[in-house]
């Protein structure tokens, strides 16, 4: 998901302080993704007034590349870098919200297809990861990370397996770093490809949500295809998200054998710990939405809501995305990154495909 | 032995957390009548 978390309020620190100290960064991430609204509307409204024939540019790509020229030209100062760190709180927010637009049945199916594709594609990635983290040279570890980042969740994925596997500071900075970076080039690659294989929102949304890294931009590249894509994106990543405890244990445990990280003690707890709970939100929202707890009108409001958090997770995207950081990192581990991530969208292209053919989408 | 949590850990439950409940408590609001309808 992202490199930083908002820092939950801490005993030494009033609650009040640390709201206003929030307040600049989240009026930061209002403004810009508003005006990617703006802007939108505007060409909208003038392209219809004009007759013109404009393709629709949505406001996720306006509030990313706002928020993109913003963080790379005169930078974001630090008054405003608490709020912008947000952006990762109302990305779960937005998700969980967005439970109200399934029907926990919908969730069940294509939940089930993502389940069986993602494991499919986790056996296939990790061991693709491991052969060319040999060929290369990479140090074992930064492999076992490169191969977690890109196969479950990202940048959360590689945080929570680090102290799992013992892996050092340096390692763990490298992998974040290439997966950022390989984040931020699907975010615009996915969607000029899907439209030129012509998917339809469905199969976009699933593979979207299988092959990008982060929730983040798994989110965006979906929405930036199409508002049905985006929904069925959501779903496959917090499938995928939800696995992140199988994996980094299976990890721990494999590195424990070796002697070269702690023994894992209560192995339920474990996974407990590391299972993403805005999953039980979103799952929860849905199970009310299907039971008939909201009226027609009420499930727009919801699903107007989760637009809205969404809308300040995108701009935080391009806010918090430094192409001079991503440039620092070492050529080997963005290399090996960006060869596991091809070989990743193309397998799960390929399982999209067979999912769309057999399973029935 | 219990193997200790990970500060990072300990943040993202919480950010989880706050998360949820904030989504919950809107979608109370908009249940119940107490915020107008939200539009896009």
């Amino acid at each position: 998901m992202a490199t930083t978390v908002a820092n939950p309020p801490t005993q030494g620190e009033g609650i009040g302080m640390r709201i206003v100290s929030l307040l600049p960064g989240l009026l930061l991430l209002a403004a810009v993704g508003y005006a990617g609204k703006f802007i939108e509307q505007s060409i909208a409204h003038y392209t219809k007034a004009n007759h013109i024939v404009f393709p629709n540019i949505e406001y996720v790509l306006w509030a990313i590349v706002i928020g993109l020229v913003i963080a790379n030209t005169v930078g974001v100062p630090r008054v405003f870098e608490a709020g912008v760190a947000t952006y990762e709180f109302w990305l779960k927010a937005g998700i969980v919200l967005l439970g109200s637009r399934f029907l926990l049945g919908d969730i069940l199916h294509l939940g089930g297809i993502s389940l069986l594709l993602v494991a499919f594609a986790i056996a296939l990635s990790f061991a693709f990861m491991h052969l060319i983290g040999r060929a290369f040279g990479l140090r074992p570890k930064l492999t076992s990370l490169l191969a977690i980042g890109s196969s479950i969740c990202g940048v959360s994925a590689i945080i929570a397996a680090k102290p799992a596997i013992g892996a050092d500071d340096e390692d763990a900075s490298y992998a974040i770093a290439a997966i950022l970076a390989l984040g931020a080039i699907s975010l615009f690659a996915f969607p000029l490809l899907g439209h030129s294989l012509h998917l339809s929102d469905k199969a976009y949304g699933l593979w979207a949500g299988l092959a990008v890294d982060n929730t983040a931009e798994a989110t965006a590249a979906g929405a930036l295809y199409s508002d049905a894509a985006g929904k069925v994106a959501v779903l496959a990543k917090t499938t995928r998200n939800a696995l992140i405890g199988f994996v980094v244990l299976a990890y721990a445990l494999y590195w424990a054998s070796r002697g070269e990280a702690k023994a894992v003690g209560n192995k339920a707890a474990f996974l407990w710990r590391k299972f993403p709970k805005f999953v039980l939100g979103f799952l929860l929202i849905s199970l009310l939405a299907t039971l008939g707890f909201f009226t027609k009108p009420q499930l727009a409001s919801l699903a107007n809501l989760s637009r809205w958090a969404f809308l300040l997770t995108f701009a935080g995207v391009g806010l918090r995305t430094s192409l001079r950081e991503l440039g620092k990192q070492g050529w080997k581990p963005f290399a090996v990154g960006a060869i596991g991530e091809v070989f990743i969208a193309l397998v799960t292209l390929g399982l999209v495909y067979g999912a769309n053919r057999w399973l029935h989408l | 032995m219990q193997e200790p949590i990970a500060p990072t850990a300990r943040r993202g439950l919480s950010l989880d957390i706050y998360a949820v409940a904030l989504s919950l408590a809107l979608a109370l609001l908009v249940r119940f009548n107490l915020i107008p309808p939200v539009t896009w």
